[in-house]
């Protein structure tokens, strides 16, 4: 009863909106075909045509739907389809009727869809849900939410296989040794030692000669005047570059010029053939020369 | 201000005192080397480099601070003032990590691929007893090259580039004491690998127990609680592992004595314990240059000379 009430004010609204269309009989006729349509929309069902018109409709609403923000699409959708049934109902009841009443058409429509959504809300609400870890989520809502956290979870996963593979690349050719020496370590050792062995017996030997040798037999007296020489030129390295030095720095103080530092003539391998040279006193004025003349060279 | 000061130019500017670049005793040159990375290194490699600085010492920048920006003239400008002979370079490219060892300024470049390595830390990690003293770092390692002798020319001018960058040594005045380190590089002919390892140099004197060994060598007062006598201490002998295993190929007979325990007159046995890092490189080119010019050797076919025919034979 409630519902006829509202539609009668609803026709009457739509008649005031729409002056256009108005025909003597229609509001009781109006009434009497809701009524009948009222009776008759229960046990009716929608054609099979009309049903898959509805379903494609459904499909392109969907596909609309599913860009937007998260809870309005699957709402919208149940209302959608409680809608819908409710539009077919009345459709299929327009189909028995004359034409010319697209208006009220509409305006069924919306009160049925109302009274429609609120049981399918109601419906929904009554509705006992799992428990999930999605949480309260309408059906298709939840694959999306699903494949969103799946797509989250692969994401993750490719950051961390990531990290785990700089990781195997920084660590490229690097070993950790094992705790105990194997065939291949202890023939090394025993490689080294031998080399360590030779040369500390080469070493003994050569200094053990060196202190055991007699300057009385011509031989070693020989051999200890060549090491002697040897020596002597290796002692007679420091002193004579250190007096130089001093001597060339009570000449020149500045000692900008790197001739004439203190470690220039040491680098310098021409000091093998300083004996050569042939005076004492006229040696710092050779060396200069002769480090000039290497700094040439170079 | 002082942020932007150029690292480089004080480097420059500092005069080297306290290393002489000529061996006192020898008169000869010493090489000095820097080693560095080209390009972005990860942690691990970045480590490996420190290691490497280490077992270069005493003749390496072992601070050697080195940017983004820098490119390899700038270390060749720092090198001729400060005396640098060699460099030592590890890069990563994509592939395997590289290890160039080159002679400045001329050249010739060794490249190497480090196929493997571990740092000194996993090494001390994975020894029960680590130790690496100091001292050990304060005398420059001797080399040891074997296998290298089998191959063609390009290994003998590994063996003349590993052997220079380490100070010759000099038989005849070298103080065995001094010889504290040595670095391994093996050649397996087979493989065509070489091992690259460091040991620290021991020894111990043969024939005494651990027990008055290490009285002497420590200075400790000895636990005395289980003994029955004092004689004990002196006549039983402790679980000598190690003195058992002493062969005589690695004894030695030494000049003069070596600290408190290895006395001239008795026999000495050589123990090495690995330290500092460890690596297997392949030798894979030669260029004449630094980093540059004619390719002397390369492992992967293309060989520029006909010299190089029967490396090819043999590959």
């Amino acid at each position: 009863m409630a519902a006829e009430l509202q539609t009668l004010a609803a026709a009457s609204v739509s008649r005031k909106r729409k002056p256009d269309h108005k025909t003597g009989k229609k509001p009781s006729k109006r009434v009497h075909q809701k009524a009948s349509s009222m009776a008759a929309a229960k046990p009716r069902k929608p054609s099979r045509k009309m049903r898959k018109l509805f379903r494609k409709r459904a499909r392109e609403y969907h596909s609309d739907e599913e860009e937007e923000s998260d809870e309005e699409p699957s709402s919208e959708e149940e209302e959608s389809d409680r809608d819908l049934d409710v539009m077919d109902d009345d459709d299929s009841g327009g189909d028995d009727e004359d034409d010319g009443e697209g208006a009220q058409h509409g305006i069924t429509r919306f009160v049925e869809g109302c009274r429609a959504f609120r049981v399918a809300f109601m419906k929904i609400m009554k509705k006992h849900l799992p428990d999930d870890p999605l949480g309260p989520i309408l059906s298709a809502h939840k694959k999306l939410v699903a494949e969103k956290l799946a797509e989250e979870v692969s994401e993750h996963k490719t950051t961390a296989e990531m990290k785990k593979e700089k990781q195997m690349e920084a660590e490229k050719g690097h070993v950790k040794p094992a705790n105990f020496l194997d065939a291949r370590e202890k023939l090394l050792i025993s490689v080294a030692t031998k080399g360590v062995v030779k040369l500390f017996n080469a070493v003994s030997k050569a200094q053990n000669s060196q202190s055991g040798l007699n300057p009385s037999g011509s031989k070693n007296a020989k051999v200890l005047a060549k090491q002697r020489k040897q020596a002597f030129f290796s002692e007679l390295q420091k002193p004579t570059t250190q007096s130089c030095d001093s001597k060339s720095m009570d000449k020149n103080n500045e000692l900008g010029w790197a001739p004439l530092r203190n470690n220039y003539m040491l680098t310098s391998s021409k000091l093998k053939d300083w004996d050569k040279m042939p005076e004492a006193a006229a040696v710092v004025d050779h060396k200069q020369v002769s480090s000039e003349s290497s700094s040439d060279e170079e | 201000m002082a942020r932007f000061k150029n690292k480089n130019k004080k480097a420059l500017a500092r005069p080297v005192k306290n290393q002489p670049s000529v061996d006192h005793i020898t008169g000869q040159k010493i090489p000095k080397s820097f080693v560095f990375s080209r390009g972005k290194l990860p942690g691990p490699l970045r480590d490996l480099e420190l290691d490497l600085r280490k077992l270069m010492l005493p003749h390496t920048a072992l601070k050697l601070k080195e940017k983004k920006r820098n490119k390899l003239k700038d270390f060749l400008n720092v090198a001729g003032p400060m005396g640098v002979t060699h460099f030592l370079m590890i890069s990563n490219p994509k592939s395997v990590p590289h290890l160039r060892v080159a002679r400045t300024p001329q050249g010739p470049t060794i490249t190497f691929e480090i196929q493997e390595y571990a740092l000194a830390a996993d090494i001390a990690r994975s020894q029960a007893r680590p130790s690496c003293p100091k001292e050990l770092f304060s005398n420059s390692p001797l080399i040891v090259l074997s296998g290298f002798g089998s191959g063609g020319q390009h290994l003998k001018l590994t063996t003349i580039m590993f052997q220079n960058i380490f100070p010759a040594i000099d038989i005849n005045t070298v103080k065995l004491s001094s010889c504290r380190r040595i670095v391994l590089l093996n050649y397996n002919n087979e493989t065509k690998l070489i091992d690259f390892r460091h040991y620290s140099i021991r020894l111990q004197p043969i024939g005494v127990s651990q027990r008055i060994r290490k009285f002497v060598q420590k200075h400790e007062v000895p636990d005395l609680r289980n003994l029955q006598d004092v004689s004990d201490f002196v006549t039983k002998a402790g679980y000598g592992s190690e003195s058992e295993a002493d062969e005589e190929s690695a004894t030695v007979s030494l000049v003069s004595d070596l600290g408190r325990v290895n006395r001239a007159s008795t026999k000495s046995a050589v123990r090495l314990q690995e330290i500092g890092p460890r690596m297997t490189l392949r030798l894979v080119k030669i260029e004449e240059g630094l980093c540059s010019g004619a390719v002397i050797f390369s492992e992967f076919g293309k060989k520029p000379d006909d010299a190089h025919e029967e490396e090819d034979h043999e590959d």
